[in-house]
C-alpha cells in the first residue's frame, strides 16, 4: 500500500509506525512452472498455470482482507484491501515498472525542472471520467485544490511540500515544490495520482466517498459496506481492448481462516491475505495460483532513544543482539519461509545492501551480555542508577495472540540478560500515540517500507513530527540532501546503504522478517501479476497483494 | 398498570446507559483524529484541525448534551471515518444482526424445549444423562469454533451453503436463508445448552407438583401433561433467561459477523471501536443497551400474563 498506510493487518502490522509504509519491489516475480514448490520455500513463490491467451467477459468475486472507510482520496485511508478496490475504478498517473522505475500511466508524460522543484504533468487528450467529465488540467487542479489539500484531508502531509498545482494548458499542469525532491512522482502513486471526476464529488458532497468516479477500467455500481462492492466494465475506457472481466465483485472479509474457506468451496475466486502463515497454506490448495510478493515491510521493534538507559548506543545494541530473529520468525508462522531483515529494504530490492545486512546485529547472547554488563557497571551510566542495577523497563505491543507470543519470547530473550521487562498491551491506536508523543521504552512495531528511501528516511529519522525514536544523526541528514536531489539510481542506492550503515550501527530499530503477501486465485483467473502501461513496458506484477485488475481475465 | 409501574425505572436505566456509553468511549485511549489521518500524516498542525473539526477540543458535559441532544432527534451524527449518517449505518445494519440473532433463537428454542421436556421426563436414566453432558459439552465450545467446524463441514467438504457472505432478503430470499444459517447455527448451539439445562431444572420441580401428580392420576397422557400442564409454569426461567441471553447473542454477532464476513451491526461495532471512531461506537452501543434494555422490559410484561400474581404486586417467579 503506497500511500496512506493504515495499522491493522498482520499481526506486525497491528504496530505501524510512520516507517512502516509500503510499496514495492519485487516486481512480477511470475516463474510460471509446476505446482511442485512445496509449502517450506524461502522467499515470495509465484506459482502460476499456463496463462494463455486473454479472454474477454466474465465475472469474479475478490476476497478481500478488510472494509477502506472512503473511496475518495483526500478521507479515504488505502492500504492493501483499498488500493485492490482503487486500481479497479481509478488509474495511477505515474506507476511502477517491473525495475522499480516510476512511469507515466494515466498520464502521458512527467518532467522535472533541472532543480527538480517544478514537475510538469501532461494528461493524455480525449480521457474521461466515468460520468463524461473530460479529464483536463482543470480537473486536476480542482482535485488538488479542494480535496487533496483541504484542511483535513489526509493526503494534506504527504503534499505538504507540493505548494500549488498550476493549470499551463488543457492538458498540461505544473507541481511547484518548496524544495527539490527527486521521490515526487512516488507521490502519485498513491492517492494524490488518483484522478476521480471533481464534479461528481462536488455533486455528491458528504457522500463522495460512498459512490466513486474514476477513470478506471470499471465503473463502480453498489457498495454495501462490510458486504460487497461491485464494480462494472467501463465501455469507454481509454485503453483499447481492457478491461477483459465484465464484473467484479470486492467481498471484505477480516478473518483469515473463513477467507481461506470460501476460496475453497468456491464463493469466492481470489484472495488476499498478508499473514504468512495463510501465504503457506494457500500454497497447499490444489487449483489454485499463487502470486506472492516479500515486501520491504519487516516485523520489528522501535527503541525510544530519547529516554535512558536506551540513549546509550551499548543498551540499544545489547537489546538487538539479544533478539533471536529466527525463532521470532517462528513464533509468527514464517519459520523457513520469511527471511530474516536487515534493514529497510528486502533482498528483492535495487536498495538492498550486502554491506548493511552484514553491519546488523544479528543474534548473538555473548555479545548482547557483553555489552549489558558494561552498561550495568558503568559508574557513568546514563539512567543515573547505582553500579549493578539491572534494567527494568517496558516492551509494549498490540493485543494480538500471535504477538503476545512473541513479547512473551522477547522477554524471556531479555530476561536472558538480566533485564526485568514487563509486558504491556496497549490498543493499537494508543500504541501509535504513545510512539508518536515518545511515551514509551520499546515495543512491536513494523519497520521498513517500499516507498521510495526519501520519503521514508526522512520521515523517520529527522526532527519532523513522525520521528518515533527520536533517533537522528547528521550522517542521515547529509545523505537525505542526496536522495532528495539527485535521480541518478547509483548515488541513491550509496545514500540508502550510507543511512543503513548508520541505522544498524545505532539500533534505533530492530527486525524480524519480512511480510510475506498473496493474491491466491482460482487457476481459471489469470493474469493477476501481467499487467504493462499503455506502452508495453511491463509493470510490477501483484506486488503487496496489489492487482491491476483492467488486465485480468478469466477462462471459466 | 404494571408498564407504567416500571417506565420511570426504565427511563432512568436509559439515561444511565447513555451517559456510561458516553463516557466510557470519551475515555479510550487514542486519539481518533489520529485514526482519521493514519501514522504517516499525523502531524501536529494536521490533528489539530482535525480536532478541531470534529469538536474533540470542547469540554466533555458540553460535547455529551450536544451528542444527546441530536441523539433524542435520531441525529446521532455523521461518522468520523467514513463519514456516513450513524443512524443510517445502524439501519443498514440492524436488519442482519437481528435476523441471525432471532433466526439463532428460535433453532435453540426448537431444540432445547423438546430436548429439554426428555431430560426432564426421564430424569436420572441413561438419556438425561446424555442430553446433560451433551449440554454441558456445548457450553464450553466458543462460538468461533463452532462456526469453524460448520464451515469445514457444510461448505468446504459438502458445498452446501456458503461459507462466508450475505445476501439481502430483498435481493434474494432464498439465499438470505442460506447465508444466514451458518451464522445463526453457531450463535445457537450455547443457547441450546443454557436453554435445556434451564427447561430440565424447572420442569422436573414442576411435574413434582400436585397437579400433575392428579392429572396422572386421573390418566392423563404423558405427552398432554408436559405440554400442557407442565410447560408454562416450567418456563419462567427460560423466558428471563432467554431475555437476558439476548445479550451474549449480541456480544456473539460481534464474532460471527467478523468470522462469516456479515455486514452487522457486531462487525460494525467492533471496526469502530478499534478506528475510535467515537461517535459511531456511541451510537451502536447505545442502540444495543436500548434493545436489550427495552427487550428484558418485555420479558418482564409478559410475565405479567404468564403469571397473573405478578400484575397484581406478588412476586412469584421473578427471577
Amino acid at each position: 500500500m503506497r500511500g496512506h498506510r493504515r495499522p491493522g493487518r498482520g499481526p506486525w502490522a497491528r504496530a505501524v509506525t510512520a516507517v512502516g509504509l509500503v510499496g514495492v519491489l519485487l516486481g512480477g516475480a511470475a516463474c510460471g512452472g509446476s505446482d511442485e514448490g512445496g509449502n517450506a520455500q524461502a522467499g515470495a513463490v509465484t506459482d502460476t498455470s499456463e496463462t494463455g491467451d486473454p479472454v474477454d467477459g466474465g465475472e469474479i468475486t475478490v476476497g478481500l482482507e478488510a472494509e477502506t472507510n472512503s473511496w475518495l482520496p483526500g478521507s479515504g485511508v488505502f492500504n492493501q484491501p483499498g488500493v485492490n478496490v482503487a486500481y479497479a475504478i481509478y488509474d495511477p498517473l505515474v506507476h511502477r515498472t517491473e525495475d522499480g522505475a516510476l512511469e507515466p500511466y494515466l498520464a502521458e508524460s512527467l518532467e522535472p525542472n533541472a532543480e527538480l522543484t517544478e514537475w510538469t504533468l501532461t494528461l493524455r487528450p480525449g480521457v474521461r471520467f466515468h460520468d463524461g467529465t473530460p479529464l483536463d488540467a482543470q480537473a486536476l487542479k480542482t482535485i488538488f485544490d479542494d480535496y487533496l489539500k483541504a484542511p483535513g484531508a489526509n493526503t494534506a502531509a504527504s503534499l505538504a511540500e507540493v505548494t500549488s498545482l498550476d493549470v499551463v494548458d488543457d492538458l498540461t499542469v505544473v507541481y511547484r515544490l518548496s524544495q527539490a525532491n527527486s521521490a515526487f512522482p512516488e507521490l502519485l502513486v498513491s492517492p494524490p495520482g488518483w484522478p476521480f471526476s471533481p464534479t461528481a464529488a462536488a455533486a455528491a458532497g458528504e457522500d463522495a466517498g460512498a459512490s466513486p468516479v474514476g477513470t478506471g477500467p470499471f465503473r463502480f455500481v453498489s457498495w454495501q459496506r462490510d458486504s460487497q462492492l461491485v464494480v462494472e466494465k467501463n465501455e469507454d475506457y481509454w485503453q483499447e481492448g481492457l478491461p477483459h472481466l465484465d464484473r467484479i465483485t470486492f467481498r471484505p472479509m477480516p478473518d483469515e481462516d473463513t477467507r481461506l474457506a470460501s476460496l475453497q468451496s468456491g464463493d469466492i475466486d481470489v484472495m488476499q491475505s498478508l499473514r504468512q502463515s495463510t501465504v503457506i497454506r494457500a500454497r497447499d490448495l490444489d487449483g489454485v495460483d499463487n502470486y506472492e510478493h516479500l515486501g520491504s515491510n519487516s516485523g520489528g521493534g522501535t527503541v525510544n532513544t530519547s529516554k535512558p538507559p536506551f540513549d546509550d548506543v551499548r543498551v540499544r545494541q545489547a537489546l538487538a543482539y539479544a533478539l533471536d530473529q529466527e525463532a521470532i520468525i517462528g513464533v509468527l508462522g514464517g519459520a523457513g519461509v520469511t527471511p530474516p531483515t536487515t534493514q529497510f529494504y528486502s533482498e528483492d530490492s535495487p536498495y538492498y545492501s550486502e554491506e548493511v545486512a552484514d553491519a546488523y546485529p544479528s543474534y548473538d547472547p555473548e555479545k548482547a551480555q557483553e555489552l549489558y554488563d558494561e552498561y550495568v557497571n558503568d559508574p557513568d551510566r546514563s539512567d543515573g542508577l547505582p553500579v549493578g542495577t539491572d534494567l527494568s523497563f517496558t516492551y509494549s505491543c498490540p493485543p494480538d495472540p500471535t504477538l503476545n507470543e512473541v513479547a512473551q519470547l522477547v522477554q524471556s530473550l531479555y530476561a536472558a540478560l538480566g533485564a526485568q521487562v514487563e509486558l504491556e498491551q496497549v490498543e493499537q491506536a494508543a500504541w501509535i500515540q504513545k510512539m508518536l508523543t515518545r511515551d514509551y521504552d520499546t515495543g512491536c512495531t513494523r519497520v521498513g517500507a517500499d516507498r521510495d528511501p526519501y520519503l521514508v528516511f526522512d520521515a523517520a529519522f529527522t526532527d519532523g513530527p513522525l520521528n518515533m525514536t527520536a533517533f537522528q544523526s547528521p550522517e542521515i541528514d547529509a545523505q537525505l540532501d542526496v536522495l532528495r536531489t539527485t535521480t541518478d539510481i547509483e548515488e541513491r542506492k550509496a545514500a540508502v546503504e550510507a543511512i543503513g550503515l548508520v541505522i544498524n550501527e545505532n539500533v534505533p530499530n530492530t527486525f524480524a522478517g519480512g511480510t510475506l503477501t498473496v493474491m491466491a486465485a482460482e487457476d481459471v483467473v489469470k493474469n493477476l501479476d501481467g499487467w504493462v502501461f499503455p506502452d508495453g513496458t511491463k509493470g510490477n506484477g501483484a506486488e503487496s497483494a496489489q492487482v491491476m485488475w483492467g488486465h485480468v481475465w478469466t477462462v471459466e | 398498570m404494571y408498564v407504567l409501574r416500571r417506565l420511570p425505572s426504565l427511563l432512568a436505566t436509559l439515561f444511565a446507559v447513555s451517559l456510561l456509553t458516553f463516557l466510557m468511549t470519551s475515555l479510550l485511549p487514542g486519539d481518533p483524529a489520529l485514526q482519521i489521518l493514519g501514522a504517516e500524516n499525523a502531524t501536529p498542525e494536521a490533528i489539530a484541525e482535525v480536532r478541531a473539526e470534529l469538536g474533540l477540543d470542547d469540554p466533555l458535559p458540553v460535547r455529551y448534551l450536544a451528542w444527546i441532544g441530536d441523539a433524542l432527534t435520531g441525529d446521532f451524527g455523521r461518522s468520523y471515518r467514513t463519514s456516513e449518517p450513524v443512524a443510517e449505518a445502524i439501519i443498514d445494519r440492524l436488519p442482519v444482526t437481528a435476523e441471525v440473532g432471532i433466526l439463532a433463537i428460535i433453532i435453540a428454542l426448537l431444540v432445547a424445549i423438546p430436548v429439554g421436556m426428555l431430560s426432564a421426563y426421564r430424569a436420572g436414566t441413561r438419556t438425561d444423562k446424555i442430553i446433560s453432558s451433551t449440554s454441558f459439552g456445548l457450553l464450553a465450545v466458543p462460538n468461533f469454533m463452532v462456526a469453524i467446524f460448520l464451515i469445514l463441514i457444510f461448505s468446504v467438504t459438502l458445498g452446501i451453503l456458503p461459507a462466508t457472505g450475505w445476501v439481502n432478503f430483498t435481493d434474494d430470499p432464498v439465499q438470505n436463508l442460506r447465508s444466514a444459517l451458518l451464522p445463526a447455527l453457531s450463535l445457537a448451539i450455547a443457547e441450546m445448552a443454557v436453554y435445556t439445562r434451564l427447561l430440565r431444572t424447572d420442569m422436573i420441580a414442576t411435574l413434582q407438583q400436585d397437579f400433575v401428580t392428579m392429572a396422572r392420576v386421573k390418566g392423563v397422557s404423558n405427552r398432554r401433561i408436559l405440554f400442557r400442564h407442565a410447560l408454562r409454569p416450567s418456563s419462567f426461567s427460560l423466558m428471563t433467561v432467554a431475555g437476558v441471553q439476548v445479550g451474549a447473542i449480541i456480544g456473539g454477532s460481534v464474532v460471527i459477523e467478523t468470522l462469516f464476513a456479515l455486514p452487522g451491526v457486531g462487525r460494525l461495532l467492533l471496526d469502530s471501536v478499534v478506528q475510535r471512531d467515537l461517535l459511531m461506537v456511541q451510537g451502536v452501543a447505545l442502540v444495543i443497551a436500548v434493545s436489550y434494555v427495552v427487550v428484558n422490559f418485555t420479558v418482564d410484561i409478559l410475565y405479567s400474563y404468564l403469571d397473573p400474581r405478578i400484575s397484581h404486586g406478588r412476586s412469584a417467579a421473578r427471577v
